[in-house]
Formats: structure tokens, C-alpha cells, sequence
């Protein structure tokens, strides 16, 4: 019984301690120190100047980066405006490596795990943005 | 019977969940992408198993409870419960896991640091993960209720994303508090990938873009006392999963023993449900800044 009790009381100190970082305060800082290697800046997108694969990444946006960015782009909370002059300014090639690694721990989420060219639809798409 | 068909349509009422492209289609094998900061997925899942002569057949659902705390730190809790054709239907106990990943950029090979505590009786038929011996799956469940097991279990998963592949591996480790039985081992191993490499302009749901596919090979590997192949189960499962939604996916895999001591086949099913922004309307709740 002490030992379901103790496990139990385990439980809710995490809960606790999630909800705390939850409710944290947020707000949008760049990160200066989230740079794309060389390698990564100059690659150029497979899909430049396809209009279907624009379309696509428009429905890849609305369904991965909406929620944090907002679905004209311009940043909820600690989430970037893309719509910024600093992230347009940015090349594909950048954009690509950041929705690659992401930044975990600026809350931004690695999405390594779409195709390599659904990401490079999302690259597309942001640069038409505005 | 008649408590796994009531068991089976309770879960069947429950909301329905797709899966997200981003995740993955394997029930048992983990790979590094952890849940997205501040978004709680609900995943409601079901362990299905045909007996061997002299059992009997079970239904053993699973409620999942998954929250991205930080972007490198994923929560998880699980509810258990099964139901054995001609016997009973029971609750078999929880379990609370926690997955980190040391680092924050991608790798060749991306590793994951996994705890877990569980507190179920031996009467638990999920098998998400396979460590040790074989399971009893014979016994009545009253007499495999009373033993209780508080067990502790570490993984090391890698995991890796080449050309739109994903490979991952975890080794299991497993510890229970509650009986003198020595650290028992277990594998998972795990290939996949989306069956569309782009998207298409228009929204679609049974298009290729909405479903990956692959395959795990899981298994025990003995304990200390005893380690090897010997009175193991392992078992070879095709996987299958369909984005529904944007924000819940279906999974589906037919898993097919491997050894004497396996199940001949072990249906799983599973629908994920995914609250994004959690956190942030937790905050707005609190008091901070959306």
C-alpha cells in the first residue's frame, strides 16, 4: 500500500511539474544561435517552380505548423512570424535544415520524420507566404 | 465471451483517432521523434490474441496518455485492462514511462534514453514489450491477478530516417521489484516509411500521402539467470497505419509468432488522438501568455 501510495504521489509531482513548464511564460525571441551549417544553406529545392508541390505544402503547412504558427504564418506565442523579413530572407535550403532538426529546445519540434520532399514542400510554401 | 465482445465495443465508442504522418506506425517499437511540446495525444489501443490449444482467446485494451513536456522530454501513462474468453474481464494496472533525447539535433543513428515504472499483475496481456521467458498466457486470471509486479525497465532506442526510411532499434531491460527474477532482456526492431514521398495539392483521405507502412521483429532475450532464445517468444509483425485526420491516425498490425512459446498471431489495433497546444491553453488557464 505505501509503495502504491509513494508511486502515486510520483505521478503527480511529474504532473505537477508539467503543467508548471506549461504554463510558463512565452513569448517569440529569435534564437541567434540556430544557424544552419554551410552545407545546408547553398542546397538548392528539388521542387522549385512546381506550383502542385506549392499547393501541397499549403496542406502540409495547415496541418503541422498552423497550430504554432498561426495559419497566415505570423507566429502564436513563442512561435516565429514567418512572414518576418528575418525568415524570409532565409533559403530554402535554411528553412529545410531548420524543419529537419528543429529546435527542441525552443519548443520547436524536429520533423524528420516527413519525407524529404514534403519538407522541401513546406520550404516552397513558406517562401510564398507573403 | 460475451465480456470481450461488450470490451471490444466499448472501445469502438470510444472518439475515434487518426494518425499523423510524423508518426509512427509501430505499437511496440519506439522511434526518436517524441511528441510535439505541449500537444497530448490520447491513443486507445488493443492487444488481440488467438490461443494455442488449452487457452484461451483475450482482448487486453490499452489507454495511452502521451504529453510533450519539453521538446526533448516525452510523458507517458498507461491504463490496462483485459478481458480472457471464458474467464473474466480485469483492470491489470498502469505503468508511467518517460523518453528523453540527450541530443537536440538530428544524427546519423539518433538515440533515446527510456524510463518506465509499472505497476500490473501478471495477468497483463498487452505485451507491449516482450522481455524475458514467455508469458503465462494458460493460467486462469484470478490466479495470475494476485501476483503483482512493480517492475522497472530502461531502453536504449535508436533510431535513424534515411531516405524517407525509418530504421530504429531498442534494446530493453527490465527489472521487476516485486520478485527475485535477475534483469530480463528484450528486442524491438523496426522499418518503415510513408507510402507517398509528397503531398498532393488537394485534401484526400485515402490517398498514398496518408499511410506509411512497414515491420517489427520483438522478442525476449531470457534474463540473467537464464539468457538466450530458450522458452522465448519473438514474434513478426507487419504494420500499417492511416493518417484519418490531421490530428488522428488508425494503426493496425497482425503479429505472427515466431516460436512455440508466441501466440500464433497477435492482432493489434490502435487510434491516436492528438490535442495540439495543450500547454499553451493550459497557460492561458494559468495566467501566462499564450
Amino acid at each position: 500500500m505505501k509503495r502504491s501510495l509513494a508511486a502515486a504521489g510520483l505521478v503527480l509531482v511529474i504532473a505537477s511539474l508539467a503543467l508548471k513548464v506549461a504554463a510558463e511564460n512565452k513569448s517569440y525571441h529569435p534564437d541567434l544561435h540556430w544557424l544552419a551549417p554551410e552545407s545546408a544553406i547553398a542546397r538548392p529545392n528539388p521542387l522549385v517552380g512546381n506550383a502542385e508541390a506549392v499547393k501541397g505544402g499549403k496542406k502540409l503547412f495547415h496541418r503541422y505548423c498552423a497550430d504554432c504558427h498561426g495559419a497566415d504564418g505570423k507566429g502564436v506565442g513563442r512561435a516565429a512570424n514567418l512572414q518576418s523579413a528575418d525568415v524570409q530572407i532565409e533559403s530554402d535550403g535554411i528553412l529545410f535544415w531548420k524543419i529537419t532538426n528543429g529546435n527542441l529546445d525552443r519548443g520547436m519540434p524536429s520533423f524528420s520524420g516527413l519525407p524529404e520532399l514534403e519538407r522541401w514542400q513546406l520550404a516552397l510554401y513558406i517562401h510564398k507566404m507573403n | 465471451m460475451r465480456k470481450i465482445y461488450l470490451a471490444a465495443v466499448c472501445i469502438g465508442l470510444l472518439p475515434a483517432m487518426p494518425l499523423r504522418s510524423q508518426e509512427s506506425p509501430y505499437f511496440v517499437t519506439y522511434d526518436h521523434h517524441m511528441e510535439e511540446p505541449g500537444n497530448l495525444e490520447i491513443a486507445t489501443s488493443a492487444t488481440i490474441g488467438v490461443p494455442r490449444a488449452g487457452q484461451h482467446a483475450f482482448f487486453a485494451p490499452y489507454t495511452e496518455l502521451e504529453y510533450g513536456v519539453l521538446g526533448r522530454w516525452t510523458s507517458e501513462l498507461y491504463l490496462e485492462g483485459q478481458s480472457t474468453a471464458s474467464d473474466s474481464s480485469i483492470f491489470t494496472g498502469w505503468r508511467l514511462e518517460n523518453r528523453v533525447r540527450p541530443f537536440e539535433r538530428e544524427h546519423w543513428i539518433n538515440p533515446v534514453l527510456y524510463f518506465e515504472f509499472e505497476d500490473i499483475s501478471e495477468a497483463d496481456k498487452i505485451q507491449k514489450e516482450i522481455v524475458g521467458h514467455s508469458p503465462d498466457l494458460s493460467s486462469p486470471n484470478g490466479e495470475l491477478h494476485r501476483n503483482k509486479n512493480r517492475e522497472l525497465e530502461w531502453k536504449l532506442i535508436l533510431s535513424s530516417n534515411p531516405h524517407d526510411w525509418n530504421i530504429s532499434e531498442n534494446f530493453i531491460f527490465e527489472k521487476n521489484l516485486s520478485a527475485n527474477e535477475g534483469v530480463e532482456f528484450g528486442y524491438a526492431f523496426g522499418a518503415s516509411r510513408p507510402l507517398a514521398s509528397m503531398a498532393t495539392p488537394n485534401p484526400c483521405r485515402l490517398c498514398r500521402e496518408n499511410f506509411s507502412a512497414g515491420v517489427e521483429f520483438y522478442g525476449g532475450l531470457g534474463s540473467t539467470r537464464q539468457f538466450g532464445l530458450q522458452d522465448t517468444a519473438h514474434y513478426a509483425a507487419p504494420v500499417l497505419a492511416w493518417q484519418v485526420s490531421d490530428n488522428s491516425s488508425l494503426r493496425f498490425s497482425p503479429g505472427f509468432g515466431l516460436t512455440h512459446e508466441s501466440a500464433p498471431v497477435l492482432f493489434r489495433v490502435g487510434y491516436v488522438y492528438e490535442i495540439q497546444g495543450l500547454g499553451r491553453k493550459l497557460a492561458q488557464w494559468f495566467g501566462g501568455t499564450p
